[in-house]
Parts: C-alpha cells; structure tokens; sequence
C-alpha cells in the first residue's frame, strides 16, 4: 500500500513540475522581470573570466546593458559552442537570450531566431611569428580549431581550395584547448573568428600573429527563441538603442579600441531602422 | 485518524481485500500482465497525452547532410572507442598484473612503489589524470621530443594510456586481494604434502583465486570501456565526440544521445554476456546439473583447456626431481649468478626509484608556489562569498563545490538504491523486472552520457523544469549511483541467511516490517563500507560535471589554467593533490570501517 502511495505522490510532482513555465518568452521576461542570458566563459574577449575570477567580456557587458535597458535582473548561464544553439531551441527555452560570439546564418535560423548584427568579425588564422610568409603556406599545416562550430567546416573547405585534397584540421574542446594545442605546437596553426584569435594571442604577447586574409564573414547576432517576434523586436531595439546613445561605443573600445589588449577597428555600423 | 466502529469495519474490509489482492500478485500471469499494462499505459502516456515539443527526425544519420554524413561520424567514433577500448584493456591487464603481484612482495621498494602507484591513480578522478597527462606533461620534454610526441597522434595514445594506467591500478587491488584470499591453511598443507612453491602456485593459489579474481576484473572492463568516453574531452574523435559533434552541427540533441546511448549498451551488453560465460566456466558444478549455457562454455574455452592439459605435460617432463642430493657445479654457479643478479636488480630498482624522487622533489622544489598560493582559495571555494546573487549559492565551487555535490548525490542515491535494491530483490515481477532494468541501463551507459541527458533532455522535454547545470549534474549523478548502491543493497539483503526471513514470517511480520526489523538494519551495516567507497567514487566522479560547466574542482582549476597558461604543472597537480587527500583519507576509513565490522580478516603472508 506504502508502495502505491509513494507512486501516486512521484505521478502527482511529475504533473505540478509539468503545468509549470508555459507562455512565449516576451511574456515571462515582462512579467518575471529576470532575463536568463547564455554566455560564454571561455571566448576571450567575449565572455571569460578575468583574474578576479569575475566573468566579464563585450558579450557579457552587452547582455547587462540589454538587461539594464529593459529593466531586468540578469542571469547568466554557460554556453559553450555545442549547446549555444540547443539551449534556445528547447520549449521553453532554458536561456532567453544566447550572446556567445555566434555567427547568425541560414542554417542556424531554422532552429532559432536571431536579432540583427551586433558585432562585425571574418574568420583569419593565429600561427607562430614567422612560420607562414604566404597565405598558400597554410595548406600543408597541420590546422587547430574548435568541435561544434563552422569555423572548423570552413577551414577545411578553404585549405581544400588551397590544393590539399586531404588537409588535417582537428576539432578542439573550446577555444582555450584549441589556443593550448598551438602553443604547445600540436599544430600550426589554429583558426577561428579573428577577435576570439586576437584575445588569446595577447595571452603571450609577440609570440603569434594573424595570418592570410578573411575566409570568412562572421556577423554575430543574439540567439533568441523560434517565433516570438514580440522579444525579438524588443532585442533589435534595445540593440539599436544601445548604437544610438554612444553606449555600444564605449563597449566596443573598452574591448577592441585601440588603448585595450585587443585592438580591431569597428569597421561597419549597425543596422538602425529609422 | 478517525476512530470509532465504522473506520475499524472498513479497516478490516480493507485488510480482506490487501490479502485478496496480495494472493493475485502471486500469481505470475498477474504479475507479467501487470507489467504489460504498465508498459502501455508509459507508451499511450508519451506517444498520445504527453506533450514532448520536439520533432524527431531520425533521418539525419542516414542522408548526407550540409556539414557530412553524420552516420559515418558516429561510425568513425564508434571504431575509435572500440580501438582505444582494447588497447586500454590490455595495458591496464599489464598493468595489473605486474603492480598486484609486487603489492605481494616482501621486498620493501617495490612494495612502496607499487602501492604508490595504485592508491595515487585510484584515488584521483581520471579526468584530471587525462588533463595531466595531455596538457601539463608534454612540458616536461625539451621542444623537439615534444613535437615529434605530437607527429604520434598525442592525444590518441595519451588517452588510451591514460584509462589503461587508470584501469591498471583497480585491477592491481583485485588481483592482490585475489591472491591474498587463499586461506593460510590451504598453502600449509599444500606443502606438507611436499608440493614446491611453483607447484603450489600453479595448483593451488591461481586456480582459485582465478574465481576470485574473474568476476571483479570483467566488471573492470566493462568500466574502462565507459571511461573511454573521457577521451572526448582532450579531443579524441571517440564516440562520445562525435555524439556531440553531430547535436551541435544538426541541433538533433534526443537524436545524437539516443544513438550514442544504444551504441554505450550494446557495447556493453556484449562485454556482459562474455563475462556472464566466462563465470559460468568458472563455477563449481556437479556433473549431473551441468547447465546448456555450461556447455556452450566449455566449448568455447575447450582450446584454452586443451593447452592447459598440453602445458601440463611440458611442465611435468621439466619437473625438478625430488631426490637430487647433489648439487653440480655448474648448476651451483648458475644459481649463485642468478642470486646476484636478483640483487643487482633490486639495488638497480632503488637507485631509480631514487633518482625518480630526487626528480620530483626538484620538480617540487622548481614549483612556482606563488601562483598556487595566489589561486588556492579559489580552488578550494571558487569566488564565495563574492559571487553573483545569479550563480549558483553565491559562486560556491571549487573543492567546497565537489564535496556538497558529492553529499547531497549520495544522499538521494541512497534512498533510490534502497527502494530499487529491495525492488530487485522482490520475488514480485512488478518491482523486479523494472528494478532491474533500470540498474542495468544506468550502469550500461558512462556518466557522462548520463549527465548530458539530464542537463539536456530529461529535465527539459520530460520533467519541464529548467534548473541550474549544478542541480542538474547533482541529480544526475542521484540516479547514476542509485543504481550502484542498489547493486550493493541487493547483495547486503542476499546475505542474510534465509532461515532468518524465514523464522520472521513464522513470527507473522510483514514483508515491510522484516525489511525493517530484520534484514535491513543488519545489511546496512555490512553496507557501511561499501557506501564510504561510493561517497570517494562520486566525490571523484563529480569531475565529470565540467562538461556542463559547473564550477566544481576540475572546473575551476581548468579556468584557472586558462587564464594564466604557462604553469599547468602546478596547478594539475595541486588539483590532483586535492582530490588525493580527500579520497585518500576516506578510503582509509572505509577500510578502517570494514575491519571493525568484520575483525576476522587476517592479512596472509606469501
């Protein structure tokens, strides 16, 4: 009898858990005033954590401006490159919003939204000082980058145009195996969005240098959720506001100005509808 | 509670209709239609009531998709799992054999040696042995050693030596403990009968405790192969890579898993099935009982057993005769020559034995201590108490973080281990059989897996509940070692002599109440021990949730690595040191523990 009395009260929790959390994510962030955002803590200099252990970064530093914007409480989430994506795609999503360096591309928006660009990057290649003279030098190197991105696809198709039918291209567990695996020379050259790139090479300042030309555009967006085009807006306009008031500025140079670690001009500007 | 004539009237109608009730359940055909119609009312509920907002789309595996055939990769992986399985598995047999047999000797060195060798990689959790070895140890060779290392597929073989070392140091203890299981008065008399010593290895000792030996071994395998899947994170292509290569190209997460998941309890299945043979070889059987499976067995080990028989033959025509007196000359200076040599050896063994500590100690003494003094702290609590209000109890992690989760898992897995134990020991199908199954898939399958699933899909899609990744990988890691602690519970329940439950259903006792007055109180006790080792194995296991970012221990040694970049030795190490104390001293207590509660185990001599 004890048995079936404990079956009933597991089926009973099992249906309270599920008839809680309903509703598209415009509604319960407006209501439960919190934003949950996916962030990344090992993209230099996009989501990391510095040497006060503190998880700091120009995506992490946009998500809490976002956040102030809309009058929220922000809570972070790790994200890394393989559940950037799944974290937003589930119903309900498990993050509200994901900014982790994250390229937004046809593929990826049949699974979920994205907001307009909020950051403009290329793919390039880091390799040691003085090992590539030539960008066609690349196609023979043995060539780091990371699981779970399309860094890693586009690597391969480019050193493919190069003339190497059969190029070795290793997928990485994150940017931090990834930049481990070229200094310790497991490979010669690593690739991946030039920022992220730039961020580890002033690790270990004058050691490397970026290589060969763009492969690739890289313009990131905000993962949001699948058809809730209320919370979508709602991004694009904070977004855009953040542009507007000269805000996006001062992040954008205490992050890559010319005076920080990791100096790369803003070159583009972003989409503003009047 | 309400009183009075009615309640007591419908109290005993209730009682008749319990036993009536209980009278059905004992009949099979109940009890198999009962599961039945549970089975359906789980299917109808998921395939038609719930509501699991997710497409499945199966057809990823099989078509050629933008970024690659996706049935190809998880065959490629699966090819890789299968290569470093084996090559693991012999290493560790190696291994094992060599480190047990020295745990044995009299010969002091080589008994520290050895036992350093199994309580340092037993007592730390292999993630953090992997890191060691890929990230901090190419460091140790000079440049051109180190890039020609990485011209060898590094990370192929640093995994694969890694499970086998790791695997080679368990294996180490059961075959001590085998050998040491022989009764002392068996060797006495086998050399009162004039036996000599290899004659009493070969007859006596390795026979039997070949049958202590097997069982434990096997389930080692079958460990090893599931720890293969670690390999994923030093970027091995194995399985369980390419499992999360194909759910974060195509987004098919319950696809990707479910593949990866039948993949892990095929695999071992098998393993099981062989070692089930292997055990009913192994059994003492009468002639007359012989069961099928026995001769299939035996037809199986019959060229094992016809070498054996060979070997005999061989052995016997080098016998050495018994009534030699005299000793030649030669034979004489061949053993004096052997005799030296052996201490030769021995002195050879101390001198590296004591080069190898002149070189750690100056590797210790070359430590940059600063460092781990400036980042102790944080291993030890993460950023607690300076944490977000957002993170998990004010950015608690670090060891403090390993621990509480370590806790709180074996705490739930304690009561999960105890109703499905007693469940799996139940004459009744209706708690047996799902019991069983649900032991068997949760130990078929690596933790890793088992927190991916949670932290992605399970909580999610079925449960609808969106928790941190620490409460996720703590509840993982509940029902991961609930099934564990159910194996020992069962075995602590089938210790108990049956005449016990059987003199307390004389005395009128209910099932639940000989549980609790009888059997349980007794076999928790014996369970005591066996429960502390579980604690150092989740306490190690917690490793694991680094996969899903938690902060705990390897994590946060890992982001500490990260961020400073040129000394991986020390902070792997200090992180290895951490665990080791830890796991160390509670392991001690176990043992202390076991002795306590069973004082007639008597170490023997060899």
């Amino acid at each position: 009898m004890r048995v079936l009395k404990i079956t009933v009260m597991a089926a009973l929790l099992v249906l309270a858990a599920s008839i809680a959390f309903a509703g598209p994510t415009y509604d319960r962030v407006m209501s439960t005033k919190v934003i949950k955002a996916g962030l990344s803590n090992q993209g230099i200099p996009f989501g990391f954590i510095n040497d006060k252990n503190e998880w700091v970064g120009f995506d992490v530093d946009m998500a809490t401006e976002i956040a102030k914007r809309l009058g929220c409480k922000l809570e972070k989430t790790v994200v890394n490159n393989n559940t950037r994506i799944s974290f937003v795609q589930t119903n309900p999503p498990k993050v509200d919003m994901v900014l982790s360096n994250m390229t937004h591309k046809r593929v990826r928006d049949e699974k979920i939204d994205f907001s307009i660009t909020y950051f403009f990057d290329g793919q390039k290649f880091l390799a040691k000082k003085g090992v590539v003279k030539d960008a066609k030098d690349l196609a023979n190197l043995k060539v780091g980058s990371m699981q779970g991105t399309t860094s890693i696809v586009n690597a391969t198709a480019y050193l493919k145009s190069l003339g190497n039918a059969n190029p070795s291209v290793t997928g990485y567990d994150g940017e931090v195996a990834m930049f481990e695996a070229l200094r310790s020379g497991r490979v010669q050259a690593i690739t991946t969005d030039s920022t992220i790139l730039l961020g580890y090479a002033a690790k270990i300042p004058g050691q490397f240098e970026l290589v060969g030309d763009f492969i690739s555009d890289e313009p990131y967006g905000v993962g949001l959720p699948q058809d809730d085009s209320a919370w979508r807006d709602t991004i694009n306009f904070t977004l855009q506001d953040i542009w507007k008031d000269g805000t996006y500025q001062k992040i954008y140079n205490k992050w890559f100005g010319p005076d920080s670690k990791y100096p790369f001009p803003l070159t583009s500007k972003i989409e503003m509808w009047p | 509670m309400q009183t009075g004539p009615g309640a007591l009237c419908s109290g005993t109608l209730l009682l008749k209709k319990s036993t009536m009730f209980k009278r059905y359940f004992e009949k099979p055909w109940v009890q198999n239609a009962t599961l039945l119609a549970l089975t359906g009312l789980v299917v109808y509920y998921f395939a038609f009531l719930f509501e699991f907002k997710y497409d499945f789309d199966w057809a990823v595996f099989t078509h050629e998709g933008q970024y690659g055939h996706m049935g190809l990769l998880m065959i490629k992986g699966l090819n890789t799992t299968l290569t470093i399985t084996l090559y693991s598995s012999i290493i560790a047999l190696v291994m094992g054999t060599i480190f047990g047999l020295a745990r044995l000797s009299k010969f002091k060195p080589v008994y520290w040696f050895s036992t350093c060798y199994v309580e340092l990689f037993r007592n730390t959790p292999l993630l953090i042995q992997l890191f060691f070895w890929n990230f901090a140890l190419p460091y140790a060779f000079p440049e051109d050693i180190r890039l020609k290392l990485f011209d060898m597929n590094f990370e192929f073989w640093c995994a694969t030596l890694g499970c086998g070392i790791f695997t080679g140091a368990f294996m180490a203890e059961i075959i001590r403990a085998g050998i040491q299981s022989i009764p002392k008065g068996l060797l006495e008399a086998s050399y009162s009968s004039g036996l000599t010593f290899p004659q009493t290895l070969r007859k006596i000792i390795l026979p039997l405790a070949f049958r202590e030996i097997i069982p434990p071994l096997g389930s080692e395998f079958l460990n090893n192969m599931k720890n293969t899947s670690l390999a994923m994170t030093i970027g091995v292509t194995e399985l369980c890579w390419s499992m999360t290569e194909v759910y974060s190209l195509t987004y098919r997460t319950f696809e990707a898993f479910s593949v990866a998941t039948l993949v892990y309890l095929g695999l071992s299945l098998t393993i099981a099935g062989i070692l089930y043979i292997v055990n009913e070889r192994l059994k003492i059987m009468a002639q007359d009982r012989i069961t099928p499976l026995r001769r299939v067995a035996d037809v199986i080990f019959w060229p094992l057993d016809f070498l054996g028989r060979k070997l005999e033959y061989v052995l016997w025509y080098f016998r050495k005769s018994p009534d030699q007196r005299t000793v030649s000359p030669i034979k004489r200076s061949l053993s004096l020559f052997a005799k030296q040599l052996v201490q030769a050896l021995k002195i050879l063994f101390v001198a590296a034995l004591v080069y190898v500590l002149y070189l750690v100690a100056m590797a210790l003494v070359h430590f940059n201590w600063e460092i781990i003094g400036a980042n102790f702290k944080t291993l030890l609590i993460w950023r607690f108490p300076g944490g977000d209000e957002s993170e998990f109890f004010y950015g608690l992690g670090g060891l403090a973080g390993s621990l509480l989760m370590a806790a709180i898992s074996i705490t739930g897995s304690f009561f999960i281990g105890l109703i499905v134990g007693m469940g799996r020991t139940s004459r009744n199908r209706i708690f047996r059989i799902p019991s069983l199954l649900y032991i068997e898939l949760i130990r078929g399958v690596p933790l890793i897996l088992v927190i991916l699933w949670f932290y992605q899909a399970i909580l999610e899609f079925v449960f609808k509940v969106d928790v941190q990744a620490f409460w996720a990988a703590t509840i993982a890691m509940t029902f991961f070692f609930g099934a564990y602690i159910a194996e020992t519970v069962r075995g602590g329940i089938e210790n108990i002599p049956p005449g016990q439950v059987e003199a307390a259903k004389a005395s009128g006792l209910t099932y639940f109440q000989t549980m609790r007055k009888i059997i349980l109180p007794q076999a928790l006790k014996q369970m005591l021990p066996a429960l502390v080792g579980m604690f150092i194995a989740a306490f190690k296991d917690t490793s694991l949730a680094y996969i899903i970012g938690v902060m705990e221990l390897t994590r946060a040694a890992y982001a500490i690595n990260n961020r400073i970049m040129v000394y991986p030795f020390e902070i792997y190490t200090t992180v290895a040191v951490l665990y080791f104390v830890f796991s160390y001293f509670m392991s001690l207590y176990a043992k202390r523990l076991e002795r306590k509660l069973s004082p007639e185990v008597v170490r023997i001599e060899m």
